[in-house]
């Protein structure tokens, strides 16, 4: 998509539901080529954190922000090179595998040839699935489409949450050479606790309960 | 604004949506069904051998009309957007498309059902309630007019609901306020027609119901983004 | 300094109590009765500024809602927040002022008057403010909803004062029993063999000429008039000097203070129309007009401290909040 080089930056992040604040004073920088692996026990805050990157949510304090080459740029400019995977965001219940590649494709204004659709399916193992309806997809099934949607606008700031956890051994094969060719482009962020996602990354930023971080 | 890319994103909402309903085939049938018992109850008393017949009656079956088709909007045009939230569709939406088409592609969708429900209540009146129109022509603007209106004040206060954690009764508590002032043009646009009177009898208030949708529009417009976002 | 500043301000709250105080003796003491109402002009006095800080609470919260949503600064929404409180307030006292003097006046606790309608509106414009407002968990996102809510009521509430006005007057049945503000032509009746009709509508009522008499250049029309639905029957006899043309008597018509007014009087043909009390001047008397003035002055001044003192309290109850001692 692009060549630039891009960064991110968060700087003294905090957030809050009504009184009780999830994490706060959280910095970090993550640039061009670089994994981040988040990680911390349930309800730290892990997800909340990739919604706020990913422009979903706004922070209660500090800032994030995104860099492509020498330009800043906004969250809503930043939608259009990030890609979300996370359990919790569902697929149209009522549509194809098929369906939603083009609906995304014309959301993001890219091309909807039948030979990159028929790719991707191929590449996240659907292809045989390719006109049956995301409700009789089994969990594991759906997080795979959700992948070939991510693939569709290639982004170069990549954030997963639970990346492979609905995943059989093929899937999470898949998911970490995904990983690897995100250096390529850009960056990637992941949330988990699973000890073999761990090792993906190049650093690692623990959530504490409290929101202290380390 | 109009760009080409924002005709194209709107119209992959639209067809999604219709798509969807297509298949699931919620909302258009609590549309329906609501309007069908309405008339239906209404018809019971009042209908073919009661106060229809009379032809003066056109004030109550004005008001009648509008009440029909007020209160199935009421229960199924917030769905565009409850139904993203609801099932946790709406983030996917938000990460992809512009607030833009979003919100054109939902009001295109809450437009048509409109349509296709003021078609069957004006049906059910034709068949129920001896409804005799003066000025059909009138009578087809005032409802494309009024309907309009209420697509538009439907969509932007659904996509308000839908982000509520409590939703109940508040997509109606929200919107009657709103739509008031639509409503009661509308009935005497509605009124007017029913009576035969001439366009220019009615020209005033098929003014006011078009600066009403302006207005609202570009309010809708201006303040979607904030309701959408974040 | 923030002591000499409380003082300040609990004098200016003690002014406020004995002002208020001093309007309401002055407004059942002070002030005349009204010559067409009676002792019930005085509700003019505490309804008029009620329904007026109603609308200046409604400008103000969208301001507020405006500014919020630019600024994103919570006091912002603070104030919109209070103002809509408050005018939620005001809205249920001038409802229920303006709907005793409809009962007392008009016959009926409502008649959808163009000014009861919009007053209404506003009653249910805050109340689903409110609703909004408790639907919504997330501070900032409460915030920034009803904000846009309030921005939507701004936009289409004007049009509800420009539409009733017209629709009143394009309906198919003018009834200028009803509206106070419908512009009734009134009817010309005739006694037989004048060319003009005997029996005719005015408004809902059906009115008859029955003769017409004449003592002392005075003329008197008896006229009988039957309710709608014909439920009550009355004959009244309004008159007309006829030199001056100045009405004489104008009798009330069935239980509202309504009055038959006979216009002019050419040979054997009576016009016949119905007086609207209020529409005589209400404020004409120097004493009702500074006592109303007063009354403005106070009430816009209670509306004004109710909303300064929410707003804070709303800004320490949001700070709390964010230490998390809420």
């Amino acid at each position: 998509m692009n060549t630039e080089a891009v960064c991110l930056e968060i700087a003294c992040l905090g957030k809050r539901y009504g009184s009780r604040w999830v994490f706060d004073n959280l910095s970090a920088t993550i640039q061009q080529g670089e994994t981040l692996v988040i990680a911390g026990p349930n309800g730290a805050g892990k997800s909340t954190l990739l919604r706020l990157l990913a422009g979903l949510e706004q922070p209660s304090a500090g800032t994030i922000s995104y860099r492509v080459g020498k330009r800043r740029i906004s969250p809503s400019q930043a939608r259009q090179i990030l890609g979300l995977v996370a359990l919790d965001i569902r697929l149209y219940r009522e549509l194809t595998a098929l369906e939603h590649l083009r609906l995304f494709a014309d959301l993001r204004g890219l091309s909807d040839d039948a030979a990159i659709s028929g790719a991707l399916l191929e590449r996240v193992g659907l292809a045989e699935r390719a006109n049956d309806r995301v409700a009789s997809y089994s969990s594991g099934m759906a997080l795979r489409l959700k992948y070939a949607l991510m693939l569709l606008h290639r982004p170069a700031i990549l954030l997963l949450d639970e990346p492979t956890a609905m995943l059989d051994v093929g899937g999470r094969a898949m998911v970490a050479g995904l990983v690897e060719e995100q250096r390529e482009r850009g960056i990637a962020i992941i949330a988990t606790n699973d000890p073999r996602e761990l090792a993906l990354g190049d650093y690692l930023l623990n959530l504490g309960v409290t929101g202290e971080t380390s | 604004m109009f760009s080409p890319s924002l005709w194209r994103s709107t119209w992959a909402i639209l067809r999604k949506d219709l798509r969807a309903e297509l298949r699931g085939r919620v909302a258009i049938n609590t549309l329906l069904l609501f309007a069908i018992t309405t008339v239906v109850l209404v018809s019971f008393r009042l209908g073919p051998l009661g106060i229809s017949r009379d032809q003066r009656a056109v004030t109550s079956i004005a008001v009648l009309l509008w009440i029909a088709i007020f209160f199935a909007a009421m229960s199924g045009l917030s769905r565009s957007f409850v139904a993203e939230e609801e099932a946790g569709t709406a983030p996917l939406l938000r990460l992809a498309a512009s607030p833009a088409a979003v919100f054109a592609g939902k009001l295109l969708y809450n437009l048509l059902l409109v349509a296709v429900l003021e078609a069957l209540v004006v049906l059910l009146f034709a068949a129920l309630m001896n409804l005799r129109v003066g000025n059909p022509g009138l009578f087809a603007a005032s409802l494309a007019a009024g309907g309009v209106g209420l697509g538009v004040a439907t969509t932007i206060i659904a996509a308000l609901v839908a982000r509520a954690s409590v939703r109940g009764a508040l997509f109606t508590v929200l919107a009657f306020p709103l739509l008031l002032p639509l409503l009661v043009v509308a009935v005497g646009a509605t009124e007017l027609a029913l009576a035969g009177a001439g366009w220019s009898k009615a020209w005033p208030e098929l003014r006011l119901l078009a600066a009403y949708v302006l207005a609202l529009l570009a309010a809708s417009l201006l303040l979607f983004e904030q309701v959408w976002e974040g | 300094m923030s002591t000499r500043y409380n003082q300040f301000g609990d004098m200016l709250k003690l002014l406020l109590g004995v002002w208020l105080g001093t309007v309401m003796l002055a407004m059942f003491l002070w002030v005349p009765p009204h010559e067409g109402l009676g002792n019930l002009g005085r509700i003019i006095i505490v309804h008029v500024p009620t329904a007026w800080v109603t609308v200046l609470a409604f400008l103000i919260s969208a301001i507020y809602s405006g500014l919020y949503l630019r600024r994103r600064r919570p006091e912002h929404d603070d104030r919109a927040l209070a103002a809509a409180e408050a005018g939620l307030l005001f809205s249920i006292l001038a409802t229920v002022t303006g709907s005793v003097f409809a009962k007392a006046v008009w016959g009926s606790f409502w008649n959808w008057d163009p000014r009861e309608t919009s007053i209404f509106v506003l009653l249910l414009i805050y109340a689903a403010y409110l609703a909004l407002r408790s639907a919504i968990e997330d501070d900032e996102r409460r915030r920034r909803l009803a904000a846009v809510y309030s921005l939507l009521a701004f936009i289409t509430v004007p049009f509800l004062i420009f539409v009733i006005p017209r629709i009143a007057e394009s309906t198919l049945h003018p009834n200028c029993a009803l509206l106070a503000t419908s512009n009734c032509e009134g009817v010309t009746l005739g006694l037989e063999g004048s060319g003009a009709p005997k029996v005719s509508l005015l408004g809902e009522r059906k009115v008859e000429l029955l003769d017409i008499q004449e003592r002392d250049g005075v003329a008197i029309a008896r006229v009988e008039v039957t309710e709608p639905g014909a439920t009550s029957r009355a004959i009244l006899e309004p008159s007309i000097n006829q030199r001056t043309g100045q009405p004489v008597e104008m009798p009330e018509i069935g239980g509202t203070r309504f009055r038959l007014k006979l216009e002019r009087l050419e040979g054997e043909r009576a016009s016949l129309n119905i007086e609207q009390p209020g529409s005589s001047g209400l404020l004409r008397n120097s004493r009702t007009l500074l006592t109303f003035l007063a009354s403005l002055a106070g009430f816009t001044g209670l509306f004004y401290w109710i909303y300064r003192v929410r707003a804070a309290v709303l800004g320490i109850q949001g700070r709390l909040a964010e230490e998390g001692v809420l």
